[in-house]
């Protein structure tokens, strides 16, 4: 092992990095919490957790002014792990101790995988009423979809972030560009005889389109609140090899429809939406259940009957869903979430591949102390019993 | 080897974070049904109440908005209905003598627009009256209760003295949504309809709701 290679090496197993790895993540969640005052909950995991460095902008330009919660939880990893390597020796005496570390680094990494690969939609039915996707809880698209075929729909999507950059987006599948023309990640709509008040005038309005030429999208603040969610709006440009085929608003807003067109012979429709999460299975709210206790509006337990069923017939049966007892399936686990109204439930759907893994780090890091403290206990009981027998 | 090995998949577990932005896609699905709404550009079909009704002095029109149902109303007969579209959730057209017309327009957005003194106000910007202050509010409007909806109501003339006018309107906050019931024009021909709109105020309902 050459110098280079040792000083890396010596500076990853060091206790003294520790220190000031587990001295930063103080700071890190103390300023978090602060935080979350201004930016709700999930934008503060976004920020401070699920992030390399923490970002202030100034002015357009996002500087790091401290390490994230990923860069530190994974110095502390590799810390760890190059600790155990180098520095713990495997003995009867510490397996104890062995063990509660190998606890900790299946946590440290379970937490990086769960933030990597956790995904949280919504699913919203009424009863009657059959979906076979998903929908975000933060997330827009906007979805270009071809309606041509009296079978199926032929849909590109389009991220709200990257339509965000503004630049000209060409897809193989769609015969024009989309180009933004304004983008609002928050809006309000209104009349355009009428605009809302409580805004800011909105700036002439350049649809050319469909709703937008009664319609106008004045910007909002962003909002934070754990309870509400941001309706971004735009309006998008049509250009096809002919040139423009006009300019549509799209808002994000459920109410907002999908907005029909034809172009070369075929039909259309654009529409800015919740992010869609497509399943290879459908679900139908059979019946939605509502118990309040009696004399109160205070929900005693709510359920809601679901069918199952796979296109090819494999599966095609009947799922209660209610408060703790969610339903998994495909890797997804569906909880009953919410409701809006007697008639429709809303079901919280999570897919997370590694939730086995904080079980496995605290029921190892249990047993690692269990193991240490007992053997600490055992040796320090025979320590006394020879002391007696000494004594006599 | 070995300690060597677990160091860099360490490390390429960490870059890994830093790989998760979101991609262009396409896919095939089947066919799904929309919620029933005109494309706007092109007129609706006028609502029910402007085919002739054997008869009837009120005609029923039941507008559904993009999430469902919204409210119902009987609009007199004397009124011509307009296209809706896709803001406008009901329009009619009330004339007068010597081609004079005053229009009514109902509509719905999300959310409380900015609230009763912001709406009241811009109503009152349209026919060139100063803004009320907050505390004016309350002797400014009147409320009324019909068919579990709670209704604000003003009634503002403004305009000149050589063209006054004249805005009678009805805010009316519904499942988290607001709508707007407006008739504006000249002040006489509004004044001559000012009854047939509070009679027209008092039909607007829920659609499961009975009158």
């Amino acid at each position: 092992m050459n110098d280079v290679t040792r000083q890396f090496r010596d500076f990853f197993v060091s206790l003294k990095l520790t220190i000031v790895l587990l001295a930063l993540s103080i700071i890190l969640i103390f300023a978090a919490t602060l935080d979350q005052v201004n930016l709700g909950i999930w934008a503060v995991q976004q920020k401070y957790f699920h992030s390399l460095f923490v970002l202030w902008r100034v002015g357009d330009i996002p500087v790091p002014v401290f390490p994230g919660g990923y860069l530190i939880g994974g110095f502390l990893l590799v810390n760890l792990i190059s600790a155990q390597v180098y520095r713990f020796k495997f003995t009867a005496k510490k397996s104890g101790i062995w063990l509660t570390h190998v606890g900790l680094i299946i946590l440290l990494i379970g937490e990086l995988l769960t933030g990597l690969w956790q995904e949280e939609f919504a699913l919203r039915l009424d009863e009657g009423q059959s979906k076979n996707y998903s929908e975000s809880y933060r997330f827009n698209e906007l979805a270009i979809t071809e309606t041509t075929d009296a079978a199926f729909d032929d849909v590109v999507v389009i991220p709200e972030k990257i339509l965000a950059r503004g630049e000209a987006i060409q897809h193989a599948k769609l015969p024009f560009r989309v180009v933004l023309k304004i983008y609002f990640p928050n809006a309000a709509l209104a009349s355009r005889d009428e605009p809302a008040t409580g805004a800011p005038p909105a700036p002439a309005t350049p649809a050319t389109k469909g709703i937008g030429l009664q319609a106008t999208a004045t910007p909002l603040p962003l909002t934070y609140k754990q309870d509400e969610r941001n309706a971004p709006a735009a309006y998008v440009e049509l250009v096809g090899a002919e040139g423009s085929l006009g300019t549509w608003l799209v808002s994000a807003d459920p109410r907002f429809p999908p907005q029909r067109f034809d172009y070369a012979g075929r039909t259309w429709k654009i529409a800015f939406r919740f992010e869609r999460s497509y399943k290879p299975f459908s679900l139908t709210l059979l019946k939605f259940s509502n118990d309040l206790y009696p004399g109160t509006d205070i929900p005693k337990n709510y359920s809601s009957r679901i069918r199952l069923n796979t296109p090819d017939g494999r599966d095609d049966r009947e799922v209660l869903i209610y408060m703790n007892n969610p339903l998994r399936y495909a890797g997804l686990t569906f909880y009953q979430a919410s409701f809006d109204g007697p008639k429709t439930t809303i079901l919280q759907v999570v897919r997370n591949p590694s939730w086995l893994l904080p079980y496995i780090a605290c029921a190892l890091m249990t047993l690692g102390l269990l193991v240490q403290f007992g053997i600490h206990l055992v040796a320090f009981i025979a320590r006394r019993r020879q002391a007696a027998s000494a004594a006599v | 080897m070995r300690p060597r090995l677990l160091l860099l998949s360490a490390v390429a577990l960490l870059l890994l974070s830093a790989c998760r932005d979101p991609k262009i896609a396409s896919y095939r699905v089947p066919k799904e049904k929309d919620p029933v709404m005109p494309p706007a550009a092109e007129p609706a079909a006028p609502p029910a109440a402007s085919a002739p009704s054997a008869g009837a002095t009120m005609a029923n029109t039941a507008v559904t908005t993009a999430d469902g149902p919204g409210l119902v109303w009987s609009a007199p007969a004397s009124w011509t209905a307009k296209p809706a579209s896709a803001v406008r959730k009901g329009s009619y057209l009330i004339t007068g003598d010597a081609g004079a017309t005053a229009d009514l327009s109902i509509t719905a957005f999300p959310g409380d627009v900015g609230g009763d003194l912001a709406n009241v106000n811009r109503w009152r910007g349209q026919i060139q009256l100063p803004a009320l202050a907050a505390s004016e509010l309350a002797t400014a409007t009147t409320h009324v209760d019909s068919n579990n909806l709670h209704l604000t109501v003003a009634d503002f003339t403004g305009g000149t003295p050589a063209a006054p006018l004249r805005v009678l309107g009805a805010i009316i906050p519904v499942d988290g949504a607001t709508w707007f019931f407006k008739l504006s024009g000249p002040a006489p021909l509004v004044a001559r309809e000012q009854a047939a709109f509070a009679a027209f105020l008092k039909t607007i309902r829920a659609p499961g709701s009975t009158p």
